[in-house]
């Protein structure tokens, strides 16, 4: 009889979990075990105990009631207030963009106070009811305060809006001291405490200037791009609403930030909020101590744009050297343009838990929101922010290090340590890149980089052509070595003739390549070398046999003949590897000129260096040893030894 | 709510009890609020009864619910079929876990911790069973006790394997239904299933005898 079955294949066996084979051996032996079979029943016995829990959880009609009335709900208000998410401000770090109200010059286009004044309620109503029919297709991420009515800086217009709500507001004038703005605004007199219930109805949609400055930061492992705007709003003394939009955008509206870069202790962002009605668009509500233009950095997280490196190779005549090109090519589909932006690019993995994409289409930021009544204690919208709480931390620790360096670095490395490798390149100077392009940039040139060339034949790895290597290394005695050099594609060239055409040689992909580290481009199949070994001779010999006259061992002796062929006007360097499919093997090369090395246990590789337009050959003799001839050969190597 | 319009849901209900799942959802997609009621109410036993004994308490167990329909309200266009039944388990465990793990994070005790059962909403899975069921006192405590060392022993299980042991055990999915919630193979499946079985026979009681 088999052995018992242990508890574990009784439960396989009991619940079906075991394969077919095993199910019906475990059956056979149930049928011949008494003892197994008891424990068996036992098992069973123990389990039927889960039956007392197979009640019936009926839902009843108030659940489902509240559950459809709870889902199909027309959408609510829901109110983040800022200060319950403290690692926005930290992720702030990573995220981007700065949100601002009036620059200096549009002050001096803005109409005279009395005719804002007689204007305003006209256009207060014209404004009211663009906003209830605003559509996505009209809009584009932009943002609007609360303040008069300030003319746009023409020059500056873009479809990105930057919209401003009409509540009276002081008027700035250019680069005029804060203070004595605020001193224009009785700074005795005391800001109501309770903020505005909501922005008032009519909104005015004023184009801003340009963004002051923008940066872009591509973490490409993930599709995510940390954006951080600068721009200069203008505040009244009071409470301010900034309205954001980002509708045809991939913008993650979760994950929006606004700072005030200037009077930290005047100026608090106090809450974003998401009005009902209105997709895709978010209020700030902004409560300042000061009047006048303030500097605000706006960071979010966007998705849509990516870059890759690629490289050009061009070898010298004599293929010992080689010009190399590096570019990256940005690609911005992420709904926006982006203007004069910086650019930094990050090579590593980011830890993402939810696609940028995907939040960026929702269609509220944090889900759909629910009137409190038929709330049940759920927890959606906090959970949409926990679960990118991590993503923000990380994001948050590689922009400190980030932060820490120079802007306007080339090609820098930046850290290398714990569990997280992030490298990053920066683009110098600024780039626009609007919306649906691709821009491919210069990202560095080095010359005259000594590089070997190589061609290597392998059956068993790369079939019966020889492959051409190029090899070099990311160092200083190579040209390079100032900076690692991300993945990508390499395309090298050679020249075609005296005049200095190209002609294209061969290309291939490469990994992530740090300093000082060796890297060999295979650039494929050799078209003017060609190796073919041709068997000359096979024999059997030294065979062995039992006392009932079987053959229980033997050696087979093989004559190679290999031809290798150059038509290249160029000496070729070449590595043939041969495998012989066992460890017991013996060579001998017949005629000098090769030489060859045990390459592992089962190969051996022949060196040789074939002139141009010509032919070399060599011819060896490997012997295999089998059956009981193994022992002898093996015993032999242990003597010589 | 109106009267009007509960009065067209209620309607509107009755009608749709024979409308297969597919049509249900079609229905649902096109602004049907009564297939969505339909919807809540043909799987609402089930899903309840699956989100009760994975959080072991009433209360959570509706909010999950809640959650779980709300999901499938606004993600219902990404549904594929065939099996609508897969699919709502598939976002129910997914609710599940996730809240399994938040209260993990949070460092929760289980809500299934002994408490006064003022309500029939406050009651836990063992008071409720126990008050529906028992008649004698003595052997109310004798059943409350077994059951109390099955839930928690069922609690035990890692947060997927008890879900593969609900969804395979209590609402009798096939193992292949269990892999399309649960979004894994078969063999995975039949892995946690053996595993959580392993360690439940470490801890259930060793006799039955448990029926009155």
């Amino acid at each position: 009889m088999n052995e018992h079955r242990t508890e574990q294949q009784l439960i396989d066996y009991a619940f079906q979990l075991a394969s077919e084979a095993a199910m019906q051996e475990t059956r056979a032996h149930l049928e011949a075990c008494q003892a197994c079979g008891q424990k068996l029943d036992a098992l069973r016995a123990k389990f039927a105990t889960l039956d007392l829990l197979r009640d019936e959880i009926p839902a009843s009609d108030d659940l489902i009631a509240q559950t459809v009335a709870a889902a199909t709900a027309p959408e609510a208000t829901r109110i983040i207030p800022i200060w319950r998410h403290t690692w926005l401000g930290a992720a702030a770090a990573v995220i981007v963009v700065g949100a601002a109200l009036l620059v200096t010059s549009t002050f001096q286009t803005r109409p005279a106070p009395t005719e804002t004044a007689t204007r305003g309620r006209a256009y207060e109503k014209a404004v009211a009811k663009e906003e209830r029919e605003m559509r996505p297709t009209t809009e584009s991420m932009g943002l609007s305060t609360s303040g008069r009515r300030i003319a746009a800086d023409s020059a500056a217009s873009k479809p990105s809006p930057i919209a401003s709500e009409s509540f009276p507001a002081p008027a700035a004038a250019p680069g005029k001291p804060l203070t004595m703005m605020a001193a224009a605004q009785k700074l005795d007199e005391a800001i109501d405490e309770k903020p505005p219930f909501a922005p008032a109805s009519a909104i005015e949609l004023v184009v801003l200037p340009r963004r002051e400055n923008v940066q872009l930061t591509i973490y490409n492992s993930a599709d995510l791009t940390l954006v951080r705007e600068r721009r200069n709003l203008t505040l009244k003394r009071g409470w301010n609403w900034l309205q954001f939009m980002w509708a045809q955008t991939l913008i993650d509206p979760t994950s929006l930030t606004l700072e005030p870069l200037e009077h930290k202790d005047q100026v608090e962002v106090r809450q974003l909020v998401f009005p009902p009605r209105l997709r895709e668009l978010g209020r700030w509500l902004i409560r300042s101590e000061v009047s006048g233009q303030v500097p605000f950095e706006l960071t979010y997280l966007t998705s849509g744009l990516a870059w890759r490196a690629f490289y050009m190779g061009t070898l010298s005549a004599d293929e010992t050297t080689m010009d190399l090109e590096a570019y990256v090519r940005v690609d911005n589909h992420s709904g926006e343009d982006y203007e004069d932006a910086q650019t930094r690019l990050i090579v590593g993995q980011v830890h993402l838990l939810d696609q940028i994409r995907d939040l960026a289409q929702r269609q509220y930021a944090y889900g759909s929101p629910l009137p409190v009544e038929g709330w049940r204690g759920g927890v959606a919208g906090e959970r949409a922010a926990e679960d990118r709480g991590e993503l923000r931390r990380e994001l948050a620790f590689i922009q400190d290090r980030l932060d820490s360096l120079a802007v306007g670095q080339e090609l820098r490395e930046i850290r290398k340590e714990g569990l997280s490798e992030y490298f990053l390149y920066t683009i110098k100077g600024t780039e626009t890149i609007p919306n649906t392009w691709g821009k491919r940039l210069l990202s560095f040139e080095a010359h005259d980089i000594p590089v070997t060339s190589l061609y290597k034949y392998d059956e068993q790895r790369w079939g019966t052509q020889p492959i051409r290597f190029v090899s070099f290394a990311n160092d200083t005695e190579h040209e390079l070595g100032e900076t690692p050099l991300p993945n990508g594609a390499v395309r090298i060239y050679g020249r075609a003739d005296a005049e200095g055409r190209l002609s294209y040689t061969g290309g291939t992909e490469v990994k992530y390549i740090p300093v000082g580290e060796e890297v060999e481009l295979n650039l494929g199949p050799a078209r003017l070398v060609k190796v073919a070994p041709i068997l000359m001779e096979l024999r059997t010999e030294n065979y062995v046999f039992d006392d009932d006259r079987d053959i229980t061992g033997w050696d087979e002796a093989r004559t190679w003949k290999v031809e290798v062929t150059n038509a290249r006007t160029l000496p070729v360097e070449i590595e043939v590897t041969r495998g012989f499919d066992t460890p017991q093997w013996e060579l001998t090369l017949a005629g000098d000129g090769v030489a060859y090395e045990k390459h592992d246990v089962t190969h051996a590789r022949f060196k040789l260096t074939v002139a141009p337009r010509s032919e070399e050959v060599f011819t060896y003799t490997v012997t295999t040893y089998h059956g009981v001839r193994e022992e002898v050969f093996i015993k032999r190597q242990q003597e010589q030894q | 709510m109106s009267y009007d319009t509960r009065l067209e849901e209620v309607v509107g209900v009755v009608a749709l009890t024979g409308i297969t799942d597919e049509s249900l959802m079609a229905a649902h997609l096109r602004g049907d609020r009564a297939a969505f009621h339909e919807l809540v109410r043909r799987y609402g036993d089930r899903v309840l009864g699956y989100l009760f004994r994975m959080a072991g308490n009433r209360d959570q167990a509706e909010d999950l619910f809640q959650e779980t329909f709300k999901r499938v309200h606004e993600k219902a266009h990404t549904f594929r079929g065939p099996r609508l039944k897969s699919w709502l388990f598939t976002i129910a465990t997914r609710v599940a876990i996730d809240a399994a793990r938040r209260r993990k994070r949070a460092g929760m005790l289980s809500l299934d911790q002994p408490s006064d059962c003022g309500s029939e909403e406050g009651c836990s899975l063992a008071e409720m069973t126990a008050a529906s069921e028992a008649t004698d006192p003595a052997d109310d405590l004798v059943q409350e006790e077994r059951k109390q060392q099955i839930r928690d022993a069922i609690e035990t299980l890692p947060v997927k394997q008890r879900a593969t042991l609900v969804l395979a055990y209590y609402q009798q999915l096939s193992y292949r239904e269990v892999a399309q919630v649960m979004g894994c193979s078969v063999g995975t499946v039949k892995t946690q299933m053996s595993r959580a079985l392993a360690r439940l026979a470490r801890r259930l009681p060793d006799s039955l005898s448990v029926t009155k």
